[in-house]
């Protein structure tokens, strides 16, 4: 209980400095909190904004087209490189050295390949979400328990079996922990995209409102985007967590 | 007269827990003299290791005095009592040489002075050649010499010892008593040792205090006059460990109960 | 299949890849102005590092003191945190709500307080990289086996000895790991700063390649910045494997 109200006390302490701060200071800079919620209602309403909906769907479509390209890449290699051992060994180090690359800098090549529309954000959402996912997939599988392989060996269970009953049921929560992670990444690879250049999205409203200096409305879109990202992320942990449970 | 060195009396500890306040320890009093090897024996969770604690200074008492070496016992004081705990607790980041001068380095003292002595201990607890070992390459038993060893460079004349040999094997365990029976005559240290094994306090100990089952009072004291090297199967020993027993044998049965409820 | 099989089996891949691209872009199977083949790309490495290196310099330089200031802050505050209690259970929350915030959001307003300048690509490389670190200090802290506190307390330690002398090294690990991540991060700061706001620097140079339709020179900048970062990765993982090697 007591940590419930210093946590509280914790945010409204920050929330009550910035305000305190920002307020006498220039608002083209310097944006209180509480212009926030007129800021919000002008993205809503005002003709020289593009609208909110739209443009948000087409950030959602982008993502979630950059998820599912990277789940399934991911999903598929990984499993793949788990069942050839030989594979793994080969290219898993590969795959590490090219995690320890910032992922921005295959950024200016998607733009190249793909142009300013939608499909190079949604390529480079891809290939931000596949590492964590495939680098999930072949940790789950070289963390798999031996001993339960040696079990259900000896009770007579088929590669197969081994695979659907044993394994993967075994791995399913660092999978939980890659997938979330992967879409975290995507969301992130999207925003960049529409953020470096692009015409359509909330990364391009928020250029466009940030170029008009309209700081408010930016803070406004920024904190919106950050709310939805935390909500999802944290539904995809509390999903991460009761895969975990079950699991053991 | 043997000068005390250990005074406590009338000692009480209360934990809270969130099922409301605990009554660990309740009115104990004991005497440790110099030199002496005192052993407390007492079921799991009577309060011993409490006591301990309190007297090495790391937890109040709630009620009572301590007084150790002459001054009350409030915070940890390495010149006069070292700690051994069951779970040796060396630095895994450092060798046994480098765990065994942890507490002169603490001090201040000068390097060579500190590895000098830090080898002379490591040799006389066996361990000569094994200094450049980090502790996860040395065995339950090394580990905990090199424990003793560290808690011996202090130089303080008094050893409180938490179940030290608790989480050996049996073997081991043994050996490991006749060892610090060995070490204890040669290094002329006070020893106020905690276990729940009769067999050990019989082995090592000049006295017994038995404790009860939680809340932790003094049971008994019991003077141990066997001679040294302490053979187990004499009568007088026989007799003694019946005696032991059917005291803790009570204590236990309460000490479950109170697990169970 | 033996390391030498596996080392073959990596390069000969790897050389299959690249005949087969060098192939579909000499044929006119893709467009090779929009993916040149590889011999245009290493042909172009000699012209790209004349001109990149500089910029690159200038890139991590900015990484180099964006990193140093996300390290100091958050092995500072992460011990602070990771070893009062109170304070672990309010913050850390927070910290980790922030930490899975998409960071480039603040971006353009970094860029609208300082400029489009050099400070505003460190202050970014400094966003991207404290939160990794100071959430793996704070685990590593908090990890620290309470007896080895216990018994060096009773050894007469004093507070600041605790720290030097237990905590810290106990917690190296957990330090150490954090700040690999936060080295990739910091350098993603920097480069996204860069980008965005078009501030000198190896960012800003690979998005006007790409605008300008320069795959050869791209690519090869790419490979550039990825060898870099590799190697700097790797080193730091050689670090940890030695300093750590008491586990």
């Amino acid at each position: 209980m007591r940590l419930i109200f210093l946590r509280g006390a914790l945010l409204a302490l920050v929330v009550a400095i910035w305000e305190l701060i920002a307020r006498p200071l220039d608002p083209v800079l310097y944006v209180a909190p509480s212009t926030l919620p007129q800021a919000a209602l002008r993205l809503l309403n005002q003709p020289d904004i593009p609208p909110l909906l739209e443009h948000l769907g087409a950030t959602v479509r982008a993502i979630l087209a950059a998820y599912a390209l990277a789940v399934t890449a991911g999903l598929a290699l990984g499993f793949l490189m788990g069942f050839w051992r030989v594979v793994a060994r080969a290219y898993e180090p590969i795959l590490a050295a090219l995690y320890a690359v910032p992922s921005v800098v295959w950024y200016p090549s998607m733009m190249l390949l793909f142009g300013l529309g939608t499909a190079s954000k949604v390529a480079f959402g891809f290939l931000l979400g596949f590492f964590p996912i495939v680098l999930a997939v072949l940790a789950g599988i070289k963390q798999a328990d031996p001993h339960l392989l040696t079990v259900a060996t000896s009770m007579g269970a088929s590669r197969w079996a081994i695979y659907w009953k044993v394994l993967i049921p075994g791995m399913a929560g660092t999978l939980a922990g890659g997938l979330r992670s992967g879409l975290a990444l995507s969301v992130v690879g999207v925003l960049a995209g529409e953020l470096l250049g692009s015409r359509a999205g909330i990364g391009y409203m928020i250029n466009h409102v940030y170029n008009l200096l309209r700081t408010p409305e930016y803070v406004a879109l920024a904190v919106l985007m950050a709310t939805l990202v935390l909500a999802v992320d944290s539904a995809a942990g509390r999903l991460e967590a009761r895969v975990k449970r079950w699991t053991g | 007269m043997t000068a005390e060195h250990i005074v406590v009396r009338d000692v009480r500890k209360t934990y809270q827990t969130a099922t409301g306040p605990v009554s660990a320890v309740e009115g104990v009093s004991l005497t440790v003299h110099a030199q002496e090897f005192l052993t407390i024996l007492g079921p799991s969770g009577c309060g011993k290791s409490t006591v301990l604690a309190m007297i090495g200074g790391l937890v109040p008492p709630d009620g009572g005095t301590i007084v150790v070496n002459g001054t009350a016992a409030r915070r940890p004081d390495p010149k006069s009592v070292a700690m051994v705990f069951q779970d040796p607790g060396l630095f895994p980041w450092r060798t046994a040489l480098h765990n065994v001068w942890f507490g002169p380095e603490l001090q201040g003292t000068a390097r060579s002075a500190r590895e000098e002595a830090a080898r002379r201990l490591l040799e006389s607890v066996g361990l000569k050649g094994f200094e450049s070992k980090y502790p996860r390459e040395l065995s339950g038993g090394m580990r905990q010499r090199v424990a003793i060893a560290r808690a011996l460079a202090l130089g303080s004349p008094i050893l409180l010892m938490d179940e030290p040999f608790g989480a050996l094997d049996e073997q081991t365990r043994i050996l490991m008593g006749e060892w610090l029976g060995g070490i204890r005559l040669q290094a002329r240290k006070t020893i106020l040792f905690v276990t729940h094994s009769i067999q050990e306090a019989i082995a090592l100990s000049d006295r017994i205090v038995v404790m009860t089952a939680r809340p932790g009072r003094v049971k008994d004291v019991v003077s141990v006059s066997l001679p040294y090297p302490r053979d187990l199967n004499t009568p007088d020993a026989v007799a003694l460990r019946a005696r032991l027993w059917s005291q803790i044998r009570e204590e236990s049965l309460r000490a479950m109960a109170q697990e169970q409820a | 299949m033996d390391r030498v099989g596996v080392a073959r089996l990596q390069v000969a891949s790897l050389a299959t890849l690249a005949l087969a691209w060098e192939a579909a872009s000499r044929l006119r199977l893709v467009d090779p102005l929009f993916v040149p083949p590889p011999t245009a790309v290493v042909a172009s490495m000699g012209t790209v590092i004349q001109q990149a290196l500089p910029r690159l310099g200038d890139t991590l330089l900015k990484t180099a003191v964006g990193y140093a200031i996300a390290v100091g802050l958050g092995v500072g505050l992460g011990v602070l945190i990771g070893s009062v209690q109170t304070l672990r259970q309010v913050t850390m929350p927070y910290v980790v709500a922030l930490y899975s915030l998409p960071k480039i959001l603040v971006i353009p307003w970094i860029v609208l307080i300082l400029g489009v300048r050099a400070p505003a690509a460190i202050l970014g490389g400094v966003l991207f990289a404290f939160f990794p670190v100071l959430v793996l200090v704070v685990g590593g802290v908090r990890d620290v086996e309470p007896v080895l506190v216990t018994i060096a307390a009773s050894m007469g330690a004093s507070r600041w000895q605790l720290y030097q002398k237990v905590v810290i090294p106990a917690a190296l690990p957990a330090i150490l790991a954090g700040m690999r991540i936060g080295l990739v991060f910091a350098l993603v700061g920097v480069l996204l700063t860069e980008m965005f706001a078009g501030i000198r620097g190896m960012g800003f140079l690979m998005q006007q390649l790409a605008l300008s339709f320069n795959a050869a020179q791209l690519f090869a900048a790419t490979a550039l910045v990825s060898v870099f970062s590799i190697v700097a990765v790797l080193s730091l993982d050689a670090l940890n494997q030695h300093l750590g090697k008491w586990r």
